[in-house]
């Protein structure tokens, strides 16, 4: 790594302060650490500043039960999540995509904001020979390249996959994120808050330079939902997804009456598929209805040279998330 | 070039130590430079391999994605502070008896992290086992004897008396 | 006196002359010999150190005024240095020496005198450029980024078949074939395939492999006046002794290279690579200890890895199943050099595994613009056994019959290639028997499919070396307490070899293993002994071991007998005690021989005996194989593997046991996930690193057993000891990828079988299901 200078500050205002402020130095804000060390290590970020973020007594930390749903602290480690009573009970999916997330060690160290703040895994931008689009060249390499675990979908002019498997479970569930900034906070919809790269904002979100994950907010589930989320990989653990779903199922009489699912490991940032979860609504559960929506969900599909085996992968894992929710046994 | 160094006071081992260290080094490379515990190994570096375990208030973590600056008021516990006087800690016993390593190379993070398990989960069941160690790889492929090891440390750690009848007997 | 040494040293290129040591009269550990440590389950003699994080590697020596090296790789896949420039690197304050094209020796040449130690041309990503020693590795670091290089990039090869095109850039001037093609035939392949009532003919391609030790290459290097002393992370401490000498103009006895523990080599370390060099010059140069360890990008790029080959296969059979044909070209890719001297025998396999009259192969070596191959454990039988055992199924499937059944009627008992006897013919017969058996193969009942998941079992063989041979040294010290200690030059690179090699001395001494130690890995202090490579360390070691004690026993047999008026052939040691036949009073114990005669001091000096002259000493062994196959996912899982593997002797049940589900571990990684990715159109290596570079982690392993094969072979030495270290990895990827065509008709030719490849290939069968071809009929004979 090069060089920096590592600071603790006090409070939001002046931690939020430091990471806007202008001129050449570049501020991060350090908490778990995992992936901006690597990052760092690689000097695909060069910050001459560190902020202690663990320290900062104003962020928050944990998980607090709220009258509507759950609310997390930034701050809070994916093996808080993953172990989790009240989690486990409400929102299995989130556990169970904690679950299956890295190792027990980074699960120990790894902060949820940070997992879902964390960078594209693809082996052009972490490649310190490559300058590629999203580090601010001119093109993707893995468009043409070896591009066997890039995106199936919204690629270009960046075809990298979004790493996290937390983002798609949360995303699911409608989180919603609070934001700090200097003029104060705001409240965005996940699914707002990702967005795919593009020209003037080569990044996964619509976090501001000078801004902190503060919570993530949880809306609660109405009584009989299921959910789950499952993950691809090309070892038992400790990998990428390939491909993952995070799917969540109510079901009345045999009948679907809410569904939401979404794609990991297929594109940029995580991917819902709305009109598979609108067909759903209203249709009969059974194999024949799971098969038709997996087909539907990857209908906009488009597979680059080596990718094509991701779309087969994904109505699998479609199909199979459905089925495991809607059985009666 | 390098940046100021910063004067921070690590807790290793239950010792105090207080060194002065630039930013950017690594919990792994202090304990490997500025403290010679080389028992903890640098391997991949990046997170990627489990070499460097060590206990951060008794849980199990990669030292290479550490600042040491980091860990100021935080008990770390290496390879080297697991053994009390003479006596070793039921899972370097385990780890020899069960034959769970060949070069060693990756034996230091392996026992660290089933350590940080047994810390929170003194009875732990095959498959917690299992789950401690999927952080931890090992190129030589003694990954059965590690389980096993586990196993044998937990059962010591449950029934002392009754894993050392077991011992004595076979 | 019963040992013999030196008859002909180094004569000229004749084997028999190599022979250099006469051994006779030695006794022999046959069947009937009855032991009391060998054979037995032995703990690891340096397990305290490594559990406690004692035990020092090479990575781990801190001297007083250390510095740390870092080295300036190659960005580009071929390119040359127009100029550099490290002044501002100099300039840095903690920087000590800095060493590169500008300022290196321009005598010191390396890869086949294809490569200077620091060359203009550079070949691969990850070709060395330049070095620097500072006083951390942080500054380091920061030096390399001010060395400032103008690089002219050249055009490059990456894909085996673009390099043997005519018109393919060059990797070296006289283009990308490393040699003529090197072609064996015996009989008449051409006739043999005619001849043949059922024809197989496949391509098989297997992939290049890293093998990611986890101790990366390096060493420790530090001079005190014109002695260079390395802590060298290797396989072979007197191999790089001469190496280095040689290389920097010093006499061998003012190189000492010390291995005490070693992080795992599985062959990439068993030659001398530039960075040992470089670190001796950079310690020179600045006058300080220089440590100079590979990053783990590095050890990726840089230190070697398993050719990828691609494997032309041809076999023809009668309908009975008896060979009649055996051909295959083969293409090795070596990468930009050579490093060992040799690509890998892929061929070898080829032409000895099955019973065949007419058999021809054809294998050629090919530079592309990547990083050098080198031996990685049982290397060209890995590749090979991916080809020929696979091919062996599809012979089996189109002919109908059992895959053991095929197997068993093409068993050869003799060497046909140099037609000379084996000295254990039945030895594979009894690997096929015992891991069949305990498999449950001939009795195995398909379970029904369950969902999406099929299972299915596979088996495949192999043969291998691992006879040991000599020369090896070994010394027996017998301390006045009636201790020992064992010196011998060779290395533990975690096989266990320490303990081996103290099994055998404290049997034939008759004491207990806690009153051995044994010391290796530093020629300064032990006798030479051979690189630890072809798993033959216990083989070739531990015989001249065995020599030393017999001959250390000797001598105090001859001292006990004067102390008891006793004649010595009437002593026997058993527990420490030097006991007289039939006399259970008349006895002393060793420690009471040896107190007599302190400070005068029993010194046992053993030598390796040559093999067998009349005999082919080989191993064997066979795996079989249960996977399950997801078809909807394209995952599959290993459930289960059996291994019965040859290896003579056993002396430590529990390292051979190890030694076996290490291969297989490593096995599985090879078939199924273990790669290296190269963008071929920018020569970038992708996964140089573990994360996407994935070998098995913890969950990945399946159930294993090991079935003992305990066949002393005393055609190898009179220990009757053959190795074990390489063989459990070669049959274990076929017999994977033959269970999966069991389990779900889908044969996949391409190592690793990828999710990808699985997934693809499940789509085409199911289009031509759709156009109601039977599964099994479409593979097979085509």
């Amino acid at each position: 790594m090069r060089p920096f200078d590592y600071v603790r500050t006090t409070t939001l205002d002046e931690t939020c302060q430091l990471l806007g402020q202008d001129g050449d130095s570049s501020v991060r804000a350090l908490a778990g650490g995992t992936d901006l060390l690597t990052l760092m290590k690689k000097e695909i970020s060069v910050p001459t500043q560190l902020i202690d973020l663990k320290r900062l007594p104003d962020l928050p930390s944990g998980i607090t039960s709220t009258a509507q749903g759950m609310t997390i602290g930034t701050l809070t480690t994916m093996t808080e999540i993953e172990t989790n009573v009240q989690l486990q009970e409400k929102y299995p999916l989130l556990a169970e995509a904690a679950a299956v997330a890295a190792t027990p060690q980074l699960r120990n160290m790894a902060t949820i904001g940070g997992n879902l703040l964390q960078r594209p895994r693809c082996w052009y931008y972490r490649n310190q020979l490559v300058n590629c689009w999203l580090k601010g060249g001119d093109e993707c390499q893995a468009q043409d390249g070896e591009n066997q675990l890039h995106a199936l979908f919204g690629g270009g002019p960046c075809y990298a996959v979004h790493p996290s498997d937390l983002a798609p479970a949360l995303l699911a569930l409608e989180a919603t994120v609070q934001l700090r900034g200097p003029g104060g906070e705001r409240m965005v919809p996940l699914a707002e808050f990702y967005a795919l790269p593009e020209e003037k904002r080569r990044q996964e979100t619509q976090l501001e330079k000078d801004e902190l994950l503060l919570n993530i907010h949880l809306p609660g589930l109405p009584a009989g939902t299921r959910s789950t989320y499952l993950k691809a990989m090309d070892r038992k653990v400790w990998a990428f997804a390939l491909v993952g779903v995070a799917a969540i199922v109510r079901l009345e009489e045999q009948k679907i009456v809410d569904a939401r699912l979404v794609l990991s490991g297929v594109a940029p940032i995580p991917w819902r598929v709305t009109a598979a979860e609108q067909a759903l609504v209203g249709a009969t559960a059974n194999e024949a209805t799971f098969a038709e929506i997996a087909e539907f969900a990857l209908a906009d599909a488009q597979s680059l040279s080596h990718n094509a085996y991701k779309i087969t992968l994904a109505k699998s894992l479609v199909r199979r998330a459905l089925t495991m929710l809607t059985d009666e046994g | 070039m390098s940046s100021k160094r910063l004067l921070t006071t690590l807790a290793i081992n239950g010792i105090e130590h207080e060194l002065a260290l630039e930013p950017r080094r690594t919990l792994l490379d202090a304990l490997r430079h500025d403290l010679q515990l080389t028992g903890t190994k640098k391997v991949c570096d990046m997170g990627d391999c489990g070499a460097c375990t060590v206990l951060v208030d008794g849980r199990a973590m990669y030292a290479c994605l550490l600042l040491a600056v980091d860990c100021t008021d935080r008990q770390i516990t290496t390879i080297e502070g697991l053994a009390q006087a003479d006596e070793l800690d039921p899972l370097q016993q385990a780890f020899i008896e069960a034959d769970a390593f060949q070069c060693g190379f990756c034996t230091a993070g392996q026992i660290m992290s089933l350590k940080g398990l047994l810390n929170e989960t003194p009875a732990p069941n095959d498959d917690q086992i299992l789950r401690a160690v999927t952080g931890n790889l090992c190129r030589c492929g003694a990954y059965r004897n590690i389980l096993k090891a586990g196993r044998l440390a937990a059962d010591q750690v449950a029934h002392p008396e009754e894993a050392r009848h077991a011992d004595s007997t076979h | 006196m019963p040992i013999q040494h030196i008859k002909v040293l180094r004569n000229g290129t004749d084997e028999e002359e190599l022979k250099v040591v006469e051994t006779t009269g030695l006794p022999t550990w046959d069947a009937d010999t009855k032991f009391t440590v060998v054979g037995r389950p032995q703990s690891r003699l340096e397990g305290l150190e490594k559990v406690t994080g004692r035990a020092r590697y090479s990575y781990d020596v801190r001297l007083s005024g250390q510095l740390y090296a870092a080295v300036l790789r190659s960005p580009y896949p071929h390119a040359r240095i127009r100029h550099i420039d490290t002044t501002k690197a100099e300039q840095l304050p903690g920087v000590h020496a800095i060493l590169s094209s500008a300022n290196a020796p321009d005598d010191i040449t390396w890869y086949e005198e294809k490569s200077k130690l620091f060359d203009k041309t550079l070949r691969f990503i990850g070709d060395e450029v330049a070095a620097v020693a500072a006083e951390s590795e942080e500054f380091a670091q920061d030096a390399l980024r001010l060395i400032e290089v103008a690089y002219e990039p050249l055009p490059f090869v990456i894909e085996v078949e673009a390099a043997l095109q005519p018109d393919a850039p060059r990797v070296h001037d006289k283009g990308n074939r490393v040699d003529e093609p090197t072609i064996y035939e015996r009989g008449n392949a051409a006739a043999g395939l005619r001849e043949a009532d059922v024809v197989i003919e496949q391509t098989y391609t297997t992939q290049t492999a890293v093998h990611n030790s986890l101790e990366p290459h390096g060493c420790t290097a530090f001079w005190e006046g014109d002695q260079l002393t390395l802590w060298e992370s290797t396989q072979g401490i007197f191999e790089t002794r001469e190496q280095v000498a040689e290389k920097l103009g010093l006499p061998e006895h003012h190189v000492r290279v010390v291995k005490e523990h070693m992080g795992g080599g599985f062959g990439s370390k068993q030659v001398p690579w530039k960075q040992t060099v470089i670190a001796a010059l950079l310690s020179k140069q600045s006058g300080h200890p220089v440590q100079l360890m590979l990053d783990r990008e590095a050890e990726n790029l840089a230190a070697g890895n398993r050719n990828a080959t691609v494997q032309r296969v041809r076999l023809g059979a009668k309908r009975d199943g008896t060979l009649t044909a055996i051909l295959a070209d083969i293409q090795v890719v070596v990468g930009a050099y050579m490093v060992g001297g040799e690509a890998s025998e892929v061929n070898g396999m080829y032409e000895r595994l099955y019973r065949c009259p007419n058999v021809r192969t054809e294998q050629i070596g090919v530079y592309i613009n990547a990083g050098p191959c080198v031996a990685f454990r049982a290397p060209g039988h890995v590749e090979a056994a991916f080809a020929l055992e696979a091919a062996m199924d599809e012979l089996a499937r189109a002919l109908q019959l059992d895959p053991l059944t095929l197997r068993n009627r093409n068993y050869s008992e003799i060497d046909q290639k140099k037609e000379k006897p084996l000295s254990m013919p039945n030895a594979l017969q009894v690997c096929y028997e015992r891991a069949t058996a305990a498999f449950g193969w001939q009795t195995y009942q398909r379970p029904a499919p369950t969902g999406p998941k099929r299972r299915g079992i596979g088996i495949a063989a192999h043969e291998w070396g691992g006879s040991g041979q000599p020369p090896a040294y070994a010394w027996i010290k017998l301390n006045g307490d009636g201790t020992v200690d064992v010196v011998t030059g060779t290395q533990d690179i975690g096989t266990g070899a320490r303990t081996g090699l103290a099994q055998v001395a404290a049997e034939v001494l008759g004491l207990p293993i806690e009153q051995i130690s044994v010391h290796l890995g530093d020629t300064a202090k032990g006798p030479y002994s051979p690189t630890s490579a072809g798993s033959s360390t216990q083989a070739s070691v531990g015989p001249a071991v065995f020599a030393a004690a017999v001959e250390a026993k000797r001598q105090l047999l001859e001292v006990a007998a004067k102390l008891l008026e006793e004649e010595p052939e009437r002593l026997e040691i058993r527990d420490g005690v030097v006991m007289v036949e039939g006399e259970p009073e008349n006895k002393l114990t060793v420690a009471e021989v040896t107190g007599r005669l302190a400070p005068h001091m029993i010194i046992g000096q053993g030598a390796r005996g040559p093999n067998a002259k009349d005999k082919t000493i080989r191993t064997f062994g066979a795996q079989c194989v249960e996977v399950e196959v997801d078809v909807e996912t394209g995952e599959i899982t290993v459930l289960r593997v059996v291994a019965a593997h040859d290896c003579g002797r056993i002396i430590n049940p529990t390292m051979v046991d190890s030694q076996v589900f290490g291969g297989i571990t490593q096995g599985v990684g090879f078939a199924l996930t273990e790669e290296r990715i190269v963008d071929e159109k920018r020569g970038l290596v992708l996964n140089a690193n573990l994360e996407e570079y994935k070998i098995p982690t913890v969950a990945d392993i399946p159930q294993m057993t090991n079935v003992p094969v305990n066949l002393p072979d005393l055609a190898a030495n009179p220990t009757g000891v053959k190795g074990i270290g390489e063989p459990p990895l070669v049959p274990t990827a076929p017999a994977i990828a033959n269970a999966v065509f069991d389990a779900i008709g889908v044969r996949l030719r391409h190592a690793p079988l990828s999710r990808r490849q699985l997934l693809a290939a499940l789509a085409t069968q199911a289009e031509s299901i759709d156009k109601s071809a039977p599964p099994h009929t479409q593979e097979g004979q085509s």
